[in-house]
């Protein structure tokens, strides 16, 4: 038989009543000064350890008992497995330590493969039509803002549009796209894909150019883009990082919600500059089957990369592009 | 007891304080929150409501008030239910707001109209799963009671262009205060507007002057960009750090002071409530917390959470007129746990 000292309250009023617990023959005693129960052992319920926390014996009938000595009420009740292997772990430091180590391998996997791999199984189950109000206002608005009217002559754009159009057949999956033609005065040399397939090319680009080939080879990595679905990617994924994030932090007060932010930020970008590689590979295989010198792709981007504005220098962790020089070195190898 | 010393000020009598005391330790605390996270991760996310629950009983067991823990009971299989449902809306709303930006009026409308029954079913469900000495709490409002208060008084705070705001919060506070309930016996609540609307200006006067200091120290550092391109990004995020600082006191001092004057202004049956948070204090609280968890990748977090609870514990006091036993509610049913989530997954601000 063994006692344990506890606290009885019996449901209906906050008096506690100190009282010892008796335990024999698969029977639970309950005395104390003014209380005097017993019930069978197997309709009694105990809640599961965690840490030192109190252990609470709830009886039938609504009271319930309270106790801090853990170890006499771990000796007399046996917990499902699951259970006491759980508190197990959290009471070793040392498995504290492994679980540190697991936790960072498991966020490593989780976001370098399985989120992106994820997204994008996503991605190819929503119709390309879905993003045509955001391809659209996407474009309006930076035909307001940054873009005018292309000054190509008619026809130099159906000249370039024909090729790229040639160029996108040779691929075996190829998606459906738009050519714009914009001038772009404040962007510069550029070329951007925007939701629903639209691929805007600024006449600062053709300008840049030294060869239709060096044009063709930043068309096709924005094909790759589309192909890719990049930008649904993008949504998917960002939404799922901030739930992860949101995971780990949210447990603390709003005000640190900058906490939250920065690793979303780190996170987005690592998955913008993927995506990037990504429509470089797929640029690398058309120029390929289309007999274009990757090179030209290295020695456009290397030029944009020489005129364009200079923002503030971010770290490469923060980048939404990998470094010109590795893309560069990448297409002189291929 | 009577109606005159529910509603009464002080009583005379000599009262007895007691303080709440926090009994855990974050090491021991960072055992339990990893191993959780660990088999959260494993389980895709599935293992979280169980995390939740256990985490929130080692919080609440560790507490003391007068001698007893507190306990929590919600079932993790609720919390699972509610927060698949969450998730789902939340996935719903980032893509179809990102792909149909007009949509974000009809979620925002959808929402407004459903906040009273997201708040009330969310603060029900985590009263009637916190008990202290065997008894549970419980929310006893009505949704009907909420609707005035939450639908038509950001409305006002609209009309007004913020005007109505602080006193939208004082009502708020009151609201969710006083229909807060330890067994039978209910808490009473009646927070002053003016100091209130006292608090919110001079928290707007701190927003003020200390912007007006980062933005000269912006001038100060931004020649160095210019000098050295390679720490450009770093001139172009201190402004950004400055202006989070005074964001963090300000917010820090409108929780400090409004949570203070909430306490204080809350009555119960021969119970008063005294409140003690200091601002400065609770605002090095916050950023400390912040750097420690970017700099630890969020290692930090359940030492964060340790240390701000003991805080808050230690600046909270209950003074007691007399020995009061307390009854339980007859019938109290358990509530879904889907307000509770989606409210945590948008960022709902409970809080008293």
């Amino acid at each position: 038989m063994s006692a344990i000292p506890a606290l009885y309250f019996d449901g209906r009023r906050s008096q506690r009543h100190p009282v010892t617990l008796l335990l024999a023959g698969g029977r639970i005693k309950i005395v104390g000064r003014d209380v005097d129960a017993g019930f069978e052992a197997r309709r009694v319920r105990v809640s599961t350890r965690i840490a030192n926390t109190p252990r609470w014996i709830f009886l039938p009938g609504g009271a319930a008992c309270v106790s801090d000595d853990n170890d006499a009420i771990d000796r007399v009740v046996r917990e499902r497995r699951v259970q006491r292997a759980i508190h197990r772990l959290e009471a070793r430091p040392a498995f504290a330590a492994v679980a540190v180590l697991l936790v960072a391998a498991l966020f490593w996997a989780i976001v370098d493969f399985g989120l992106p791999y994820a997204a994008a199984r996503v991605a190819e189950h929503i119709p390309l039509e879905a993003e045509v109000v955001l391809g659209t206002e996407a474009l309006e608005g930076m035909d307001q803002f940054g873009l005018a009217p292309s000054r190509l002559p008619q026809e130099r754009q159906e000249e370039l549009a024909a090729k790229l159009e040639a160029l996108a057949a040779l691929a075996p999956d190829a998606p459906a796209y738009r050519i714009e033609f914009r001038s772009a005065p404040v962007i510069g040399a550029n070329a951007f894909a925007l939701p629903s397939g639209i691929i805007v090319l600024t006449d600062e680009l053709v300008g840049l150019a030294q060869a239709d080939d060096e044009v063709l080879a930043v068309l096709a990595h924005e094909l790759g883009h589309v192909r890719h679905r990049h930008v649904m990617r993008r949504l998917l994924e960002g939404s799922a990082v901030a739930l992860l994030v949101a995971g780990v932090t949210g447990d603390v007060a709003a005000a640190t919600s900058l906490a939250a932010a920065a690793p979303t930020l780190v996170l987005q970008s690592k998955f913008s500059r993927d995506n990037e590689r990504e429509a470089d590979a797929y640029a690398f295989d058309l120029m390929r089957r289309a007999g274009i010198e990757p090179g030209n792709f290295g020695a456009i981007l290397a030029r944009m990369e020489g005129q364009a504005p200079r923002g503030p220098m971010l770290p490469n962790f923060l980048s939404s592009h990998p470094a010109t020089e590795e893309r560069k070195a990448l297409s002189e190898a291929k | 007891m009577t109606a005159s010393t529910l509603a009464g000020p002080a009583p005379a009598s000599p009262e007895r304080e007691v303080r709440p005391e926090f009994r855990g330790s974050a090491a021991e605390y960072f055992r339990v929150w990893i191993v959780n996270l660990l088999f959260t991760l494993l389980t895709l996310g599935i293992y979280s409501a169980w995390a939740k629950v256990r985490k929130k009983r080692y919080l609440y067991g560790n507490t003391r008030l007068d001698g007893d823990s507190f306990n929590y009971f919600a079932s993790a299989r609720a919390i699972l239910k509610g927060r698949i449902l969450a998730v789902i809306v939340f996935f719903a709303y980032a893509i179809v707001t990102e792909l149909v930006p007009v949509s974000v009026w009809a979620f925002l409308g959808v929402g407004l109209l459903l906040l009273p029954v997201i708040l009330v079913r969310a603060l029900r469900f985590n009263a009637r799963n916190s008990a202290w000495r065997g008894l549970r709490f419980d929310f006893p409002a009505r949704v009907r009671e909420a609707l005035p208060l939450y639908l038509g008084m950001p409305l006002l705070v609209v009309i007004t262009f913020g005007l109505a705001y602080p006193w939208f919060m004082a009502r708020h506070k009151q609201y969710v205060i006083s229909h807060h309930a330890f067994g039978t016996t209910p808490l009473g609540c009646s927070m002053p507007v003016g100091k209130v609307y006292g608090i919110y200006f001079r928290a707007g006067l701190i927003i003020l002057g200390m912007s007006v200091v980062a933005v000269l120290g912006a001038m100060v550092v931004s020649p160095v960009a210019v000098l050295l391109p390679q720490a450009g990004w770093l001139a172009f995020l201190l402004p950004v750090l400055a202006v989070y600082i005074a964001y963090a006191f300000a917010y820090a001092y409108v929780q400090a002071r409004l949570t203070n004057l909430a306490w204080n202004s809350t009555y119960g049956a021969g119970v008063r409530f005294a409140s003690t948070l200091g601002a400065i204090d609770l605002a090095g609280l916050y950023i400390s917390n912040l750097l420690a968890i970017v700099f630890t990748l969020g290692l930090a977090v359940p030492w964060a959470v340790v240390r701000t609870l003991r805080y808050r514990l230690e600046n909270f006091a209950m003074l007691l007129a007399e020995e009061a036993v307390h009854e339980a509610a007859p019938g109290l049913v358990n509530v879904g746990a889907t307000g509770q989530e989606l409210g945590e997954i948008f960022n709902v601000d409970f809080g008293v």
